[in-house]
């Protein structure tokens, strides 16, 4: 860069010895310009990788393995390395076989309705909690909400030994530290409820957080009036508190969805074949195109592309919801 | 549903009796009653088995597998001696067997206290940064949001396929310029402890930041806009400003934030087992998965143990903190 001697100096300046001339007189201009090379820095980074995806999802196969994707590129005659990848030929067809090889389709319906399941158990549950944490004074109450906020600090991991063993159906369940058989649980791995089970405790947590504080700022007169209007204690909170917190909600309910679409752990371990009929949800299905013998790597990149366009999507529609709700539920534990 | 007139009320149905019965209960018994699909939830699906996991660390399989023995806290002691390390995946131990960075990525204790340490200081950093950013008034906010935003809603086994197809020996374009920095192994990289933990970090650096961000921008939000006209009247430049007035007032939204990234980033499992394998980066949830069908005490033992260390995190960080943190 030029500096300033330079640019007294030199009457016939470039457009960029202006720039810096008028920057020294002005430091907001600086600011100004770092501003936008973190934005763009920070907006490369968190994109490069999608397109990185699609680069690979349109390589037709027989090219993916031969040659670099890093073109060599000739320029004025320096060659060097082109430091971005571009896809070596054209041929969309992957998105097509993604769904040809592998029923994708399925697995990210059992996805969808695993995620919209918990969603509906979750938001009802965690509507009666926030309720009662929001709107009512009673003995107990910090301690409780310490609690619930204790349970979702455990690892999931401290919690998949006994259910696993539960939900594989084959001995009965005894009281902890006893041997006195309570009852034996249905066979529930590879169904829906071996994974909405662990999803709606996992996730619930966060959601009465978020509704507990929505909840509580509804004025008690509305509620109040609603009770002399006749309205019953359950009707009051379905029929006036949660409409009136319609904002909290969505926002609780898109990040149950969220969450349980991203879910790995127990997604990848209660479906215990990645079978779409067994309740796979996308997390077997990406991994499907990975077998022993091959790895379809533009199957692979084209079925990630398709697997996280709902999520992109939602977060497009609801970015607001989204950030109001990770803010409030996290920050007011 | 409504009780109020006297034709209604004096219905017998069951559902009229019993909304009857709950409007004359006091506050405490109405607010257990609605709690009660709470407790049983949670009981069942998070009470029930971590009591049963501690009770399963407690027992040992005997060496014909045909019976479980007490043992009391000999899983316990056998782990944190090393007698377990037998059962691990790969020749995993769970306490490092000496002070060099080969043994300490082969510990599974280790690798996740790296990972926890390392990835959450990056986060935290960098979700400054694009708080910072974010903070600022300028056009198409909106979609600059978004696009940060987006990782952080990105499944994780997608994530994992991403950065496994980026460093993938086969397809992967970026491990030949990495190696030549001296960052990556050359050849089988995924393969390669050192490698595999560094861009597992960086996986989860590049989903994670944006929620440290989201908090972070909550924090900044809420600071007042009148302390910065003060401190321009003052003539602080904008180092100054943010040494004295920004930073000082997101420092407790910023210990939380690290808390609760925290708790998150001991539990990694996922993105391990799709970039890379648990027998090459060993996690603690990667052990307890790995161990749980054969061996159950071992691995209760160790998810015991994975639970007791997050709860000494939280502790460290609350005392920390002091109230601010709940």
């Amino acid at each position: 860069m030029a500096t300033p001697t330079d640019t007294q100096e030199q009457s016939s300046d470039g457009p960029l010895q202006r720039w810096t001339q008028s920057a020294i007189q002005n430091p907001d201009k600086v600011y100004r310009a770092l501003f936008y090379a973190a934005m763009v820095f920070f907006l490369v980074t968190t994109l490069f990788p999608f397109y990185w995806l699609i680069v690979l999802a349109v390589t037709p196969e027989g090219n993916l393995l031969s040659g670099s994707f890093l073109p060599t590129v000739n320029l004025f005659g320096v060659s060097g390395t082109f430091p971005l990848p571009v896809p070596k030929g054209f041929n969309p067809g992957a998105f097509v076989t993604v769904f040809e090889q592998v029923p994708f389709h399925l697995y990210m319906l059992n996805s969808f309705a695993l995620a919209v399941t918990t969603t509906v158990i979750v938001l009802f549950v965690a509507s009666l909690a926030g309720y009662v944490f929001g709107r009512l004074r009673f003995p107990g109450r910090a301690l409780l909400m310490l609690g619930i906020l204790a349970i979702s600090y455990f690892p999931p991991a401290a919690f998949v030994i006994p259910l696993f063993q539960a939900f594989a159906g084959n001995a009965p369940i005894t009281i902890p530290f006893t041997s006195i058989p309570l009852f034996t649980p249905p066979r529930l791995l590879n169904t829906p409820g071996s994974m909405v089970l662990p999803f709606s405790a996992l996730f619930m947590p966060l959601s009465i957080f978020i509704l507990t504080t929505f909840y509580g700022q509804i004025p008690d007169g509305l509620e109040d009036a609603a009770r002399v209007e006749g309205t019953t204690r359950l009707g009051a909170l379905f029929r006036v508190i949660m409409p009136l917190s319609a904002p909290g909600v969505a926002t609780a309910a898109v990040l149950t969805f969220i969450a349980v679409y991203n879910e790995y752990f127990f997604s990848s371990i209660m479906a215990t074949s990645p079978e779409a009929a067994k309740w796979s949800p996308i997390v077997g299905g990406i991994l499907s195109y990975q077998t022993q013998y091959t790895t379809q790597y533009n199957l692979m990149a084209a079925a990630s592309i398709v697997g996280v366009l709902p999520v992109v999507i939602l977060v497009i529609v609801a970015q607001e919801r989204i950030v109001s709700g990770l803010t409030s539920g996290a920050l007011k534990e | 549903m409504s009780t109020e007139t006297g034709r209604e009320s004096r219905r017998s149905g069951a559902l009229v009796s019993v909304m009857r019965w709950m409007e004359n209960l006091s506050d405490t018994q109405y607010a257990y009653l609605l709690l009660i699909p709470v407790f049983v939830l949670l009981g069942v699906v998070a009470l029930y088995p971590l009591l049963r996991t501690f009770e399963l660390s407690l027992f040992a399989i005997s060496a014909d597998f045909s019976s479980t023995n007490f043992v009391g806290a000999g899983n316990y002691v056998e782990l944190f001696t090393g007698g377990k390390n037998r059962y691990l995946p790969g020749g995993t131990t769970f306490l490092p067997e000496g002070f060099g960075l080969g043994a300490l990525l082969n510990s599974a204790l280790v690798v996740t206290i790296i990972f926890a340490v390392t990835s959450v200081l990056f986060e935290t950093l960098i979700g400054l940064g694009q708080a910072l950013i974010l903070d600022q008034d300028f056009y198409g906010r909106r979609w600059i949001r978004a696009a940060i935003i987006i990782p952080w809603a990105v499944p994780v086994v997608i994530q994992g396929i991403i950065f496994f197809l980026m460093f993938n020996s086969n397809v992967g374009f970026l491990t030949p310029p990495l190696a030549d920095l001296g960052l990556l192994a050359p050849t089988n990289t995924l393969n390669d402890t050192a490698s595999a933990t560094f861009i597992i970090i960086v996986a989860d650096i590049w989903k994670t930041s944006a929620f440290m961000a989201l908090l972070i921008l909550a924090g900044l939000q809420s600071i007042d806009r009148g302390l910065y006209d003060v401190a321009k009247v003052a003539g602080a430049t904008k180092w100054q400003q943010f040494k004295l007035i920004t930073f000082p007032l997101i420092l407790p939204t910023i210990g939380v934030a690290v808390l609760f990234r925290s708790v998150q980033a001991m539990r990694v499992y996922g993105i391990i087992d799709t970039v890379s394998s648990c027998t090459v980066v060993p996690s603690l949830s990667c052990m307890v998965v790995a161990t749980f069908t054969t061996r159950e005490g071992t691995s209760a033992a160790i998810a015991f143990v994975t639970a007791a260390i997050i709860g000494i995190v939280v502790m460290g960080l609350i005392a920390w903190q002091g109230e601010d943190a709940i």
